[in-house]
């Protein structure tokens, strides 16, 4: 199991966002989570990256705890993220974007940058590679040089899943990453997504959108912070619980 | 570059130019040590961190060396570093606790911070002088092979010529930093704290870091400025002093390095240009503040960023096409 949520439980004063979730995702696995408005998805994001602190329950990556460790920390460790909101670093060009991403491999030391060492200097060619690498493979090569905010919403979103794949990660989450895109531009991350699974990389990500949806192996639904229901996404379509968690009880 | 070396040169000849007028000697040196002081302001607000105390660094740099020299009668060559280095200790020990408060509230925290310090140095007065610290040793004689024994008793030129070489190194440095992945990290901190550590880049560490750079070089700045002045006042450091510095970088233009030398350069000579206007003086200082923010809203140096994109169309259309065309 790659990432497993056990009994994970976060209550913002009287509020309980999360409640006694277990979530299992498993190596090469693209997982949807789903739910309306409010159904802890983000919250749930931000537990596993170390944004916010559980008030109960343990999230394991690969095995190992990693309950309440730093956010840079959970990088390090493999996983990498996206944003519902500002993703990016808006006045970095597309290009900078990445290479200030890449800040983990390779690492350079305060004093070797000071002092300019031939190590640091290769290692940033190194990043330099790297980025660019990065940004032909989701094919934003092209406007390498534009600055972040410039792009068309839906690039920038693309250009958030380019960062969060500097970090080297074994699992990337993924919050809402093509809400809002045009059509073209659904297409265009949907086959970045096939890309990245492709790579090996396992995905867990959070959306609405059908065709998103068809992609995943498996679909998880929350509602107030409960899980209530799990399976294929036709299945999870025909269950009565999720209809009635998106449209309401049936009046007769 | 070659405008660069130029400008060097001319800062080199200067003396000449001005036919070594002790009083604009003295001017040049005074914009010369603000410039680290208020460069180094900005190092610590490219993490994203704007400081409203940062003259009481300047303080404690320079009381903390003019004390040292006095009461251990230690080389004033060694006690300038040291009283950077004392100025990044308090720095580190303020702001580590409060690598959790950003924005505005770190201004506040940051503000506060420099009052306290004024206000311990004051209540140091056994050491720091009931009427502020005189007497501050003078720079020791130096030999330098080939130039000879330089010294600076009643000598405005030796103190120009090593504070302009102090200013080059301290503003190399703070170049390459800033040009570095360590400057990187402090700008993509800066636009997204949440970004910047989903890519591994520890936040506090960082911030922490650039603290603590921009307090040294505005504790060593400040510790060269006692043994410049060997008088030193807590007013020079308080919260007004602050606000000042804030000012000079903010005219010059906060996005790019020549910001704070050009804001820095400009608004410590006006007054002095001015002074023949007597009590109105402040009138012209205040005036161009004024003009600044309402026209250039990112400083003078902002204007010519400005001017640049105003000649270049608008790319949107063609960033979409060219990504699409893929």
């Amino acid at each position: 199991m790659l990432l497993e949520t056990k009994g994970l439980t976060k209550n913002f004063g009287g509020l309980t966002a999360v409640s006694k979730l277990d979530l299992q995702v498993s190596e090469g696995e693209i997982v949807a989570l789903i739910g309306p408005n409010g159904a802890g998805k983000s919250t749930v994001f931000n537990l596993v990256t170390g944004v916010l602190h559980p008030t109960a329950g343990k999230v394991l990556f690969n095995g190992r705890d990693i309950t309440g460790q730093k956010p840079h920390t959970v990088a390090h460790l493999g996983i990498g993220r996206t944003f519902q909101f500002a993703y990016l670093f808006a006045d970095f060009t597309v290009l900078e974007n990445l290479v200030a991403s890449c800040h983990l491999y390779p690492r350079s030391g305060f004093w070797e940058a000071l002092i300019n060492t031939p190590s640091y200097r290769h290692k940033e060619a190194r990043i330099q590679t790297k980025a660019l690498e990065i940004l032909k493979f989701v094919g934003l090569d092209k406007v390498k040089d534009e600055l972040a905010r410039n792009l068309p919403h839906g690039y920038q979103k693309v250009l958030g899943v380019a960062r969060a794949l500097a970090v080297n990660p074994k699992l990337l989450l993924l919050d809402e990453p093509i809400a809002g895109m045009t059509r073209e531009e659904i297409y265009f991350s949907l086959d970045v997504f096939r890309k990245i699974r492709s790579q090996g990389i396992t995905i867990l990500l959070i959306e609405h959108n059908m065709e998103c949806m068809d992609l995943c192996d498996r679909v998880i639904v929350l509602n107030f912070g409960h899980k209530i229901a799990e399976g294929s996404s036709a299945e999870v379509r025909q269950n009565p619980e999720v209809i009635q968690a998106y449209f309401g009880r049936k009046n007769a | 570059m070659g405008g660069l070396i130029g400008l060097i040169v001319l800062l080199f000849l200067l003396p000449m130019i001005i036919q070594q007028q002790t009083y604009y000697l003295h001017v040049f040196i005074i914009v010369l040590i603000y410039i680290i002081v208020v460069s180094s302001l900005r190092t610590v607000a490219l993490s994203g961190q704007l400081s409203v105390g940062h003259a009481a660094f300047m303080g404690v740099g320079a009381y903390f060396s003019g004390v040292i020299t006095r009461e251990l009668a230690i080389s004033p060559w060694l006690a300038i570093p040291l009283g950077g280095l004392a100025s990044m200790l308090v720095a580190v020990l303020i702001g580590y606790p409060f690598t959790r408060v950003r924005a505005i509230y770190f201004s506040m925290i940051s503000l506060f911070g420099g009052i306290i310090i004024v206000d311990l140095i004051m209540v140091a007065q056994k050491w720091t002088g009931a009427a502020g610290l005189a007497n501050i040793p003078l720079l020791s004689p130096i030999n330098i092979p080939g130039i000879g024994n330089i010294t600076f008793l009643g000598q405005k030129l030796p103190y120009y010529y090593c504070t302009l070489i102090l200013t080059l190194v301290c503003l190399f440095i703070l170049y390459r930093l800033e040009h570095s992945r360590v400057g990187i990290n402090w700008k993509a901190i800066a636009q997204s704290h949440m970004v910047a550590s989903s890519v591994g880049i520890n936040e506090a560490y960082y911030r922490v870091l650039a603290l603590a750079v921009g307090c040294f070089f505005a504790g060593l700045a400040g510790a060269w400025y006692a043994h410049y002045t060997l008088v030193l006042g807590t007013s020079t450091f308080g919260f007004l002093p602050s606000i000042y510095l804030v000012m000079y970088m903010l005219v010059g233009g906060q996005k790019r390095f020549a910001g704070p030398i050009i804001g820095t350069t400009i608004l410590v000579m006006v007054p002095e240009l001015v002074r023949s206007l007597k009590e109105s003086a402040p009138l012209v200082l205040g005036a161009i503040m004024v003009i600044v923010v309402f026209l250039m809203p990112q400083g003078i140096v902002g204007l010519f960023d400005q001017i640049r994109v105003r000649y270049r169309k608008s790319n949107k259309r063609k960033v979409t096409e060219s990504v699409a065309g893929n």
